[in-house]
């Protein structure tokens, strides 16, 4: 094995740094590809800047797509069917109905859509089958967190379920035949999440009463209320709720934040050919 | 670190992570001590799942004793109850037919046969034919040590006939 050095390009100053491999080299085995390291002066110049910490920097992009990413919206999907029921604060955990899959499936194909996750970029053949696997478990739980977020939402029961179920499929229908950035859905959805849960933690859940004193003291004490309670047919939860459902929505953009629109290897090919 | 490394670990947290949220929206517990209490019972039925898919899977044979005792002693609610925990799979032909014998003794009435015990008697003497086809207890004791007999005996206790009418009847033996 004759060692390269220095090989320096008088036009571009490319620096290749590596290792000749013969052919009984390559027999024994040696000559892995990560041997091979193509420096530009670029990137030279800023790993010796910082200290030369690009691996440490690189390891916490890669902790934080495959370990923080998944652990964040798979939280999401833990609490997003959460509620905290009203006579004893017990736990009550709301599967997801049938819709918010639909839902989901939607948006994640608005995210495709709009170039927020390019899908080339997350899923090649030149992968290998633990990288395809580990980025289809980081898509996968964006997928639980989508759906435990409408779930979350979304009212559990009665006429309100149909009207906001049926205004986010009105919406995100629309929104499938729009042309987006990233950005702006970004800033959208943050706009229509905000609103459904303005309209069913404070609008919603201040309309229907808890049950204090008999029928007929509710009904002539707070008329308007009772009437709203009987037509909403909406179950009751603890305050608590509220905020648990507030901070599953904070996550969900948060884990949106950090997603990068192509997996961490890809991103850094794309780079390194620009 | 590895990035392959990190990969794994991740694919790992997933995994793990999502497995118990699955198992949270499933058991649908309703406190912290409740999980805990639901997350025991998970395991020990995984356990014997398992002990199932490898032919491992055994009664509790102490518990298999004490129904068996109280079966004798005519206590057929406990001795059911004791003989459900000894066989929690429903998979061995002795527990089960014992269990459907104490819903024929407890269904059996002079003048008229209790039918909900008896149908639940049928249920389990039909699980006791598909476990085993050629199932014969092995117990002397018992009168009907045969499921088809004991089948015979509930499928006639819950049919109403002529024959029920009948005064004579009134001098039949429990089996």
């Amino acid at each position: 094995m004759d060692q390269i050095e220095d090989i320096d390009d008088e036009d571009g100053g490319l620096e290749i740094e590596g290792e000749l491999i013969t052919s009984e080299d390559a027999v024994n085995g040696v000559g892995d590809r990560s041997d091979v390291v193509i420096r530009t002066p670029e990137s030279s110049l800023s790993s010796s800047l910082s200290g030369d910490d690009s691996t440490g920097s690189e390891n916490s992009k890669f902790y934080i797509q495959y370990v923080f990413i998944p652990f964040v919206f798979l939280t999401v999907a833990l609490l997003g069917g959460l509620r905290i029921g009203i006579a004893d604060n017990e736990f009550i955990f709301y599967r997801p109905a049938l819709s918010c899959l639909i839902f989901a499936s939607l948006l994640l194909v608005l995210f495709f859509r709009s170039r927020l996750i390019k899908l080339e970029g997350w899923f090649s053949e030149e992968f290998s089958g633990l990288r395809n696997s580990a980025n289809g478990a980081v898509l996968l739980s964006l997928f639980f967190a989508s759906v435990q977020v409408f779930n979350s939402l979304i009212p559990e029961q009665g006429l309100p379920f149909w009207v906001i179920g049926f205004c986010f499929l009105w919406t995100l229908w629309n929104n499938l035949f729009s042309e987006f950035d990233s950005r702006t859905l970004l800033r959208s959805l943050g706009g229509l999440f905000g609103f459904a849960f303005v309209a069913k933690y404070l609008v919603l859940a201040n309309l229907v009463a808890a049950g204090n004193g008999s029928w007929l003291e509710r009904i002539w004490e707070d008329p308007g209320r009772e009437a709203f309670t009987y037509f909403l047919n909406l179950p009751l939860f603890a305050p608590a709720t509220g905020y648990i459902q507030f901070f599953g929505l904070v996550f969900y953009l948060i884990g949106l934040y950090f997603l990068s629109p192509l997996s961490i290897a890809m991103a850094e090919a794309e780079a390194s050919r620009s | 670190m590895k990035e392959k490394h990190i990969q794994i670990i991740g694919l790992l947290v997933t995994l793990f992570y999502g497995v118990f949220v699955a198992w949270v929206y499933w058991a649908a517990p309703k406190s912290i001590e409740d999980a805990s209490i639901k997350a025991r019972e998970t395991i020990d039925r995984a356990t014997s799942k398992a002990r199932v898919m490898t032919n491992t899977y055994q009664v509790d044979q102490e518990k298999l004793a004490e129904g068996l005792t109280a079966f004798r002693n005519e206590n057929f609610i406990v001795a059911r109850d004791l003989f459900e925990k000894a066989d929690k799979e429903q998979r061995d032909p002795d527990t089960q037919f014992y269990i459907a014998y104490a819903f024929y003794r407890e269904g059996w009435g002079r003048f008229s046969n209790d039918d909900e015990l008896f149908r639940k008697g049928l249920e389990r003497v039909n699980r006791v034919i598909r476990l085993d086809e050629d199932y014969k207890s092995p117990d002397p004791n018992l009168s009907l040590r045969n499921p088809a007999e004991l089948k015979n005996e509930l499928v006639e206790g819950l049919r109403i006939t002529a024959a029920d009418f009948n005064p004579l009847k009134l001098t039949r033996q429990r089996k």
